[in-house]
């Protein structure tokens, strides 16, 4: 069964934020609303031994998403290959997936009055395309594919590297996951 | 990306605090009605519980970003919302029901159905249990919301509806007799409302009426030690963002309104109802109603607070707010 799961390599993200204007544009989004935002740790250090990095934030697309059996609508959905997404038609905006995301990676769109968030391009996805954060990436640092894939790049760079998933604690269980 | 529409607002609270009060009326009126050996509530009061509800419904909708879509909140059995949207449903059918058994009207052709009146107060008391309980439930479930994560915020809610319920019980069986004098004298016998005025008498002199201040004055003092050990556990043992979030509630932002409710809302109303002075339980039981807003805000407020990850908070600042001038004259 796929899984589909992001790697961010945080060793080459340069925080330039390609990635969340290039989400912004092609999804059109309004004003105030950003899929993957990047944000900046840092500097932290004393001079010279100075270190900053960078941490592209994005729906983290739980295997156990808090989102979902919160949803009283079923708009929120699981996929079988583990993308979350938000049916429009059904959403009543009551705000509870954004109060249950732990990740605020749901956002409130004030102009249709429902919940919005990254669905990891799934529209691309089924015509063989890259999401367009992944596609973006000059660094290569955005790495997407199939996790239960044994030959998959995610799957090698999960297996060969260091990678944390955010608030792991929380038992949402990420599909993306950072090297760093 | 601007916070507004990314929390819960006041409307929300608002909401909270009308199907809690309204569950609370439910519950009470069900206890007396089973174990209270042939004495009931006040009518006004059995009639405000459901009513109470259906005022929370509508300011529900009103927070809802497709307020004509309400329909769909009904759909989902595993989300707590859902749950609380079929209970408070059933609740306010039923203590209709139920209240509507008091009205000396032809119409009300199942008054004098003792056994119904039962039955109806076992469903009232279940489902008011649920409505009184469920907001907490479903806050005690939001992992990133570091104030509300846990079951403690279960039971101050229900300790909260049972009390802002008591209360209201007693300051309608105040009124009773007041509303039926003021019908009295401006409606005449011909009105289709005048047999308002036949029921609304002051209500039998039985033992609630002279426990229930002291019963809200015990409720009241649990109320006080359990906020206060809510947030002392949150502050001192539990992790960062939880105590960073208590903090304001005990010297922050919300401080000056958290101590407003612990002592205009939960202390005063406590010595007002034991005090031997006609009029003090009354104002007390006021006191008690403002304190039951004041805490669904300020719990609201505190969901502000979440699990944010590394940078985001200095990201989200940096962000524009959507009314700067330059976005105004340009983009809009």
């Amino acid at each position: 069964m796929t899984r589909y799961a992001m790697v961010m390599d945080t060793r080459r993200c340069i925080g330039c934020q390609s990635c969340t204007v290039a989400c912004k544009i092609h999804n059109e989004l309004p004003l105030d609303i950003i899929y993957n935002p990047v944000t900046t740790i840092g500097p932290t250090g004393t001079f010279p031994d100075l270190t900053l990095s960078f941490l592209p934030l994005i729906c983290m697309h739980c295997d156990n998403p808090p989102c979902v059996d919160t949803c009283p609508t079923t708009a929120s959905v699981q996929r079988e290959d583990g993308i979350v997404y938000v049916v429009d038609s059904k959403c009543v905006g009551c705000l509870s997936c954004i109060m249950a995301c732990p990740y605020g990676a749901r956002q409130h769109n004030h102009e249709t009055g429902t919940v919005s968030k990254c669905d990891f391009c799934k529209d691309r996805l089924e015509q063989g395309k890259l999401p367009h954060c992944v596609a973006t990436c000059h660094q290569k640092a955005r790495i997407f594919g199939d996790l239960h894939d044994p030959d998959s790049e995610v799957s090698k760079l999960v297996k060969n590297n260091r990678t944390v998933q955010l608030l792991g604690e929380l038992n949402t269980d990420p599909s993306v996951f950072y090297i760093y | 990306m601007s916070d507004k529409h990314q929390n819960w607002g006041w409307m929300l609270a608002v909401d909270f605090f009308f199907a809690g009060m309204g569950g609370g009326m439910l519950v009470i009126a069900a206890v007396v009605e089973l174990f209270g050996g042939g004495t009931r509530m006040s009518l006004l009061g059995n009639l405000l519980g459901p009513a109470a509800m259906c005022i929370g419904c509508g300011f529900l909708m009103l927070e809802l970003g497709k307020p004509l879509r309400a329909w769909r909140v009904f759909m989902n059995p595993k989300a707590i919302l859902t749950v609380g949207a079929w209970m408070m449903s059933v609740a306010i059918v039923s203590g209709f029901i139920y209240a509507a058994m008091a009205i000396p009207l032809n119409l009300i052709f199942w008054r004098e159905w003792a056994i119904l009146g039962k039955c109806l107060a076992v469903v009232n008391l279940v489902t008011g249990l649920v409505v009184a309980t469920y907001p907490g439930v479903l806050l005690g479930r939001l992992k990133g919301r570091p104030l509300w994560v846990g079951p403690g915020i279960m039971a101050l809610f229900m300790l909260s509806s049972l009390v802002t319920g008591c209360a209201l019980h007693y300051l309608c069986a105040l009124l009773m007799p007041v509303l039926g004098t003021l019908l009295a004298s401006t409606l005449t016998p011909a009105s289709a409302l005048y047999f308002l005025s036949v029921v609304l008498v002051p209500v039998p002199d039985a033992a609630i009426w002279r426990v229930l201040p002291g019963g809200i004055a015990a409720l009241l003092l649990l109320q006080l030690l359990l906020w206060s050990g809510y947030l002392w556990v949150k502050q001192s043992g539990a992790t960062a963002a939880e105590a960073a979030s208590a903090q304001r509630w005990i010297s922050g932002d919300l401080s000056l309104a958290f101590k407003g409710f612990m002592v205009l809302g939960t202390l005063a109303p406590l010595v007002l109802m034991l005090l031997p002075v006609e009029a003090a339980p009354a104002l007390g039981a006021v006191l008690v109603l403002l304190g039951g807003v004041t805490m669904r805000l300020l719990t609201i407020r505190g969901g502000e607070d979440r699990t944010f990850l590394p940078g985001e908070q200095k990201f989200r600042l940096r962000l524009p707010t959507g009314n700067e001038v330059f976005l105004r004259k340009n983009w809009r």
